[in-house]
């Protein structure tokens, strides 16, 4: 069962402009999906049809198994969220805003500590939430959406704000919450290389549309894919022959032949053949894209 | 659905804790019984005849109620109806409210039930100021005797029934525009509109109409002249169906609202 399951959701704001065209996606329960593509692509549209803050459309939103419009407090009563900037009352104190929602959420008082301990925001006494730093208002938003121990956790761009060392343990407690407490986290990025060290699962999304769903594995299967090896040669013709020969599919682009990634010794075997033949080898590298590219490159489509 | 109204309304009563419209209620609720306190003081050669007076209580009501009925208790109630919503709208919150388990009927007459329990705050409040403002100059200043009348409960509290009674439009209106309308100037410029528009239309024999028109009305009523025109209808069911009418299309409004934060 997927712990968020959305099918065919479609959304535009005017008859002109469809933001979101038949998303299906599927975050696994227990995994840290991340929720990947540039800025305007459809990641906080999604995220708040999938909170309700958009009156759907088109399409079905299953959160737990259950239909969101049907069960919407039941849902919301086991997940937590950041959507965007964090939300809070900028005169009230951060265990001020903790208080108010511990009364709509009925958990034990205790847990205001223990999150602002997770956070680390129990030395902020008397002072505002607006008086914080956009580091600390995002801890706080964290530490909202973790308040009631939620089942799912749904966080736009969390680590917005952050320095590197915040990064690293909002990354750290993202795990934790994850492998501990089993909690099933959805969040959302522009950038792959940020949540390429946390999630177990990936979705990318541009204009609107789903280019990738799988897992991390997957898509770094797609990075070996998409690795080449590249020969620079005196006579292209007879270099693709020559690896045809060994049973390779070799390809040609701007004067330079390449072939998918193959061993060192596939390559040295292939050099020797070359110059036994008379072919001069000027260049022979291997390119390996990174996850990153695979993500550009899917955007890009 | 009950116990998520109740909790619904616990956490927005937190909410206005230290905020503008939690000041403005008690700011208010005193400021009249404060500038009758200074007059007097200033004035305190008169204070013995006048304290001695049968109608010290009525006067002291009536002169109390004067500024606040026409003036500062509809701009007040504009103005706090008003704020309560924009701490939302100020604080990016709208969007966290509708995500936490609470029916959308419990986050709306949550809030509504916020500021009406705020103007029963501020009508308690000003009842003790107007108390205090007959019982401060009497202890401050030497000869003066205790007003010898005897308070008159059930009337007063049959006057702050009305006018409260009265409010509610005005709380039910600017509520609706303030859900309606991000921009805290837009609620509060139609709200002064209409406020204005009912004090031109006193004299007028349709003014009752206008749902902003009750607490001068209510005031006034006492007062014979060509300054208001006496509604043929009772001004205080008026005052309940535009308040109900407005309600249950607010809520209606908001229910059908496209985006929740």
């Amino acid at each position: 069962m997927y712990c968020v399951q959305t099918s065919e959701l479609s959304h535009n704001f005017s008859a002109q402009a469809t933001v979101l065209k038949t998303i299906n996606l599927q975050v696994p329960m227990g995994s840290i999906y991340g929720f990947l593509g540039p800025n305007g692509a459809g990641k906080t549209t999604t995220l708040r049809l999938i909170l309700g803050l958009l009156k759907k459309q088109q399409g079905n939103i299953a959160v737990f198994g259950k239909s969101f419009e049907k069960n919407r407090v039941a849902i919301l009563k086991n997940t937590g969220s950041l959507i965007e900037s964090p939300s809070f009352y900028g005169h009230l104190t951060a265990t001020e805003n903790l208080v108010l929602l511990q009364k709509i959420y009925q958990c034990q008082k205790s847990r205001i500590q223990e999150v602002l301990h997770l956070v680390g925001l129990t030395a902020t006494g008397n002072k505002r939430a607006g008086q914080f730093s956009l580091g600390m208002k995002q801890r706080l938003g964290i530490a909202v959406a973790l308040l009631h121990s939620p089942a799912l956790l749904i966080l736009d761009e969390p680590t917005n704000g952050l320095d590197p060392n915040g990064i690293i343990e909002i990354r750290q407690l993202l795990t934790k919450l994850n492998q501990e407490h089993g909690i099933t986290i959805l969040l959302s990025s522009h950038l792959l290389a940020e949540i390429e060290k946390l999630v177990s699962h990936v979705g990318v999304i541009n204009n609107g549309t789903m280019m990738f769903q799988g897992t991390l594995d997957e898509l770094k299967d797609q990075q070996q894919k998409s690795s080449a090896t590249v020969f620079e040669t005196s006579d292209t013709m007879q270099t693709m022959q020559i690896i045809r020969n060994n049973n390779l599919v070799p390809e040609l682009a701007e004067g330079k032949v390449s072939i998918p990634v193959v061993s060192k010794d596939t390559i040295a075997k292939i050099i020797q053949q070359l110059v036994n033949n008379g072919v001069e080898v000027y260049e022979a590298t291997t390119i390996k894209n990174d996850l990153e590219a695979i993500f550009m490159d899917l955007i890009n489509k | 659905m009950t116990n998520s109204f109740i909790h619904g309304f616990q956490s927005e009563w937190l909410k206005k804790k230290r905020s503008l419209a939690s000041w403005l209620v008690i700011a208010g609720g005193f400021f009249t019984p404060l500038a009758i306190i200074i007059a007097r003081l200033i004035h305190y050669e008169q204070l013995a005849v006048l304290y001695a007076k049968e109608g010290f209580w009525n006067q002291l009501w009536q002169s109390s109620w004067k500024s606040m009925a026409i003036f500062l208790l509809p701009v007040g109630v504009i103005l706090s109806a008003s704020l309560i919503t924009q701490l939302e709208y100020k604080n990016n919150t709208w969007k966290q409210l509708h995500t936490l388990p609470l029916d959308l009927t419990s986050i709306f007459f949550s809030k509504l039930l916020v500021i009406i329990v705020m103007m029963i705050q501020f009508f308690i409040l000003f009842n003790i100021g107007i108390y205090l403002s007959a019982l401060i100059p009497y202890l401050l200043v030497s000869g003066v005797p205790y007003p010898k009348a005897p308070i008159p409960f059930e009337a007063m509290l049959k006057e702050d029934g009305f006018y409260f009674i009265d409010c509610l439009p005005i709380i039910a209106l600017q509520y609706l525009l303030s859900l309606r309308y991000k921009n805290f100037l837009v609620a509060v410029g139609i709200g002064f509109g209409l406020w204005i528009a009912s004090i031109s239309a006193l004299s007028w024999k349709f003014g009752y109409l206008i749902p902003y028109t009750y607490c001068p009305l209510n005031f006034l009523k006492a007062q014979n002249g060509d300054r208001v025109a006496t509604p043929g209808i009772n001004i205080h069911v008026m005052a309940l169906g535009y308040f109900t009418v407005i309600s249950i299309v607010s809520y209606i409004m908001y229910l059908s609202k496209k985006e929740k934060g």
